[in-house]
């Protein structure tokens, strides 16, 4: 089950143009935190808004279409949206709140709910989770270094980042694309990301991400009882237009070996970590084990 | 021979002494005390127990109201720790008005170093203050009720049966508190133990989002505010006007006159807020706050002799047992001008609103009347708050080791903080709160009244003991710790 449970797969893209002229791939999660804003299923939603430095990305709760469009695109580093949800609760009175967020995010929410220690009257106000497929993530410093000293393209002037067939991809403001190959990437990858073993956000409402899909598509998963009833009211109210996985290329075949592959490489290393420690008597000592 | 310190502002332990003089050089034919023990008292927060000394007809002749809370030694683990820190340590005392502990201490903190702060995270932190002040007089309905009776009837009032009025009268007391929870959630980050109050203002302001909803909630609260009041005050009212009362299944016993009444007075700073030592207009005196030790007030070593096994609930202290109110009592005894003064409800009433009912109920019809003030000053507040004004000091200075205190008006009465910060480092911290306040005046009003009736006085005073338990170091004699302050 690398694919973690799911009521529904589909191909997907956003209808609306001006959320598609500016998404990373169909614009999935604009359009549906819009949808939700809309509908009044969510009152704000904690999205990776722009922060003080170029392409690092900043949480930021999101009321209306327009502070969602202003976040869109996706920005390879890290953006802690965790740690907006209480204060999305608090100071800004939200009573339903969305929350888009890498796997890792979404087992934090998930936690959240379950054990609410310092979540006080937090966990019952999460309307919708949406999760993002996610390999790894980069420190920003690593991202500086992989965009500017790797690919030759000063933050300020890059208009576009794509991770996809084994490239890291920057599009710059002049139209040209710089590529490095993603192995060269690894080195900066945090560690955290590698004892993670859920490329497909498992635990979101509804999950969402390039791959399987064709470009300018998003494969997506429809997970929980609340994503599928929001995601039929998405598409009943006409905000997307679907394909079946089986019938788009390169499909759910692919998502399934890239998972495969991110749960494989990572298990090795989370069972590496048994021994990895050293002893004060040199032997081997364990690391902790986030799955235990 | 036996041996009880005199104290010469303490009435009582004088008029203790000849009781004991008389009892034990003429024996029973002048006076016959009996000793009874109410211990646990209940239906309020923390722990406390009454040794009451009775005559025959079971009138109160001298009570004795005491902390079992242990100390929590807040003031010492202060000391060295820095100042953002102490404030939020200092509110873990306890979780029904850590609102009032942690304004308190921050604005203490902020006393010491001398730092104003913003306008908006005033306006903030009043919010915060009466949300605190809604759910807890809301909370303390709860626990008054039971003793209380339907108007026209002798059915004592149980606030969790099904069935009307008394049902809807127990949703609105939860809706009361729903919403002043509410509204510190939203405030103040938590409704216990609130996270955004900090030294120089608050972390952070609140949306206009947030603004439009506290005022609704506030809207909507004053509504339910008005309606309950008015219900509470007429069954204090009948109550007040039996002959007879009990408290539970208790049996009914004849009410005296006077009952709870005391001769002390009152301190309070302010009908809503608070009072510091930056406020030009200063209305709290450090140099009138004196201490004494319980083994110098309360009671010495006695033998229980009267016992009642029907006292719900599971009776009273068998005869027979010890008590020993002096050493078992956990907190100082503050003196403001050098005697007992009553905090609370109807000391804000009365020095800022001329109230002046008397009396156990005088003091619960008080607590009723800040209902709609609360909720009035909360719109206020809510209406002049600009959501878009900073809301932290510019500059916030370290302290140079000065006294600074704040006196913030808990739901339960004025609770006063000082503090000596140098350096950002708290050198020195101190809490006055106001039960510890309430104690030996409420002590003083159970003269008179039967003992039956005793924990009706005692829960008038809404007390909440975990953070009255407060000690002063045994060496500190008065004079020391006054010099000490007025330095």
């Amino acid at each position: 089950m690398v694919l973690g449970n799911y009521k529904e797969c589909v191909s997907a893209r956003a209808t609306d143009r001006s959320i598609l002229a500016r998404a990373q791939d169909g614009g999935i999660v604009t359009q549906l935190f819009a949808f939700a804003l809309d509908e009044g299923i969510i009152d704000g939603a904690i999205v990776a808004g722009q922060g003080p430095e170029p392409w690092q990305p900043e949480p930021i709760v999101a009321m209306t279409k327009q502070e969602l469009l202003d976040a869109q695109g996706t920005r390879y580093n890290i953006c802690p949206n965790m740690a907006l949800i209480k204060e999305a609760t608090r100071s800004y009175g939200l009573d339903r709140v969305g929350v888009v967020g890498t796997p890792c995010q979404m087992q934090a929410v998930r936690k959240a709910q379950l054990y609410p220690v310092g979540m006080r009257y937090v966990g019952d106000k999460i309307a919708l989770a949406l999760g993002i497929f996610c390999m790894e993530n980069f420190s920003y410093q690593g991202f500086e270094a992989m965009t500017e000293d790797f690919c030759n393209v000063k933050l300020e002037s890059a208009v576009k980042m794509d991770i996809g067939k084994g490239k890291y991809s920057v599009y710059n403001s002049s139209g040209e694309v710089k590529q490095m190959p993603l192995k060269h990437t690894l080195k900066f990858v945090q560690p955290g990301c590698h004892v993670c073993l859920d490329y497909v956000a498992n635990l979101a409402d509804v999950s969402t991400g390039s791959v399987g899909s064709p470009d300018g598509w998003s494969t997506v998963f429809v997970r929980t009882k609340k994503g599928d009833d929001i995601w039929a009211k998405a598409m009943a109210a006409g905000c997307f237009e679907t394909k079946p996985i089986e019938e788009v290329k390169p499909g759910l075949e692919l998502v399934t070996k890239l998972a495969t592959d991110k749960i494989t490489k990572n298990q090795k290393h989370v069972d590496e970590r048994a021994t990895f420690g050293v002893k004060a008597d040199g032997s081997a000592k364990a690391l902790r084990n986030p799955y235990l | 021979m036996f041996t009880v310190r005199v104290l010469q502002h303490s009435r009582n332990v004088c008029e203790h002494f000849l009781y004991s003089c008389s009892n034990r050089n003429y024996g029973k034919a002048i006076i016959v005390s009996k000793v009874v023990e109410i211990s646990p008292t209940t239906r309020h927060e923390g722990h406390t127990k009454l040794v009451l000394k009775v005559n025959d007809d079971g009138i109160i002749e001298r009570g004795d109201w005491l902390s079992l809370t242990p100390v929590r030694g807040i003031e010492k683990l202060a000391i060295g720790k820095s100042m953002h820190q102490v404030p939020k340590i200092s509110s873990r005392v306890c979780g029904i008005c850590p609102v009032a502990h942690t304004l308190a201490g921050i604005e203490a903190m902020e006393a010491s170093i001398c730092c104003e702060i913003p306008e908006d995270a005033y306006l903030l932190r009043v919010i915060l203050q009466c949300a605190n002040r809604l759910h807890s007089h809301a909370l303390h309905n709860i626990l008054t009720l039971p003793d209380m009776y339907l108007p026209g009837t002798d059915t004592h009032i149980n606030p969790f049966t099904p069935e009307e009025p008394v049902r809807s009268v127990a949703k609105r007391i939860q809706k009361l508190r729903e919403i002043g929870q509410t509204v510190g959630e939203i405030a103040g980050g938590e409704p216990i133990h609130p996270s955004n109050p900090r030294v120089g203002g608050m972390y952070k302001n609140i949306t206009p989002r947030a603004k439009a909803k506290l005022y609704d909630l506030a809207k909507e609260a004053s509504v339910l505010a008005r309606e309950h009041m008015e219900f509470m005050i007429t069954v204090l009212k009948d109550w007040e006007n039996r002959e007879a009362a009990s408290v539970a299944n208790g049996p009914e016993v004849e009410k005296n006159d006077k009952f709870g009444f005391h001769d002390q007075g009152y301190m309070a700073v302010d009908p809503l807020y608070g009072n510091s030592s930056l406020d030009v207009d200063q209305r709290w005196f450090p140099e009138r706050w004196t201490e004494v030790r319980p083994w110098d007030w309360y009671m010495g070593e006695m033998e229980i002799t009267m016992d009642d096994p029907d006292y719900p609930i599971g009776g009273t202290t068998p005869a027979g047992a010890k008590a020993w109110p002096q050493m078992e009592a956990c907190t100082g005894v503050p003196l403001y001008d050098g005697v007992p003064v009553e905090v609370g409800p109807r000391a804000r009433l009365a020095i800022f609103r001329n109230y002046d009912r008397k009396g156990a109920m005088g003091l619960q019809i008080a607590r009723q009347m800040e209902y709609p003030d609360c909720l009035y000053s909360m719109i206020e507040a809510i209406d002049a708050l600009d959501t878009s004004g900073s809301v932290l000091a510019d500059e916030i200075p370290q302290g140079d080791g000065s006294l600074g205190w704040c006196a913030n008006e808990a739901p339960r009465g004025t609770d006063v903080h000082l503090a000596k910060v140098k350096d950002g480092k708290v050198a020195w911290y101190s809490l006055l709160v106001p039960t510890t306040w309430n104690f030996p005046t409420c002590s003083r009003a159970l003269e008179g009244a039967p003992w039956q009736l005793a924990e009706v006085i005692v829960r008038a005073y809404d007390p909440c003991v975990s953070c009255a338990t407060h000690m002063l170091v045994v060496d500190e004699s008065k004079k020391v710790v006054a010099q000490k302050l007025v330095q």
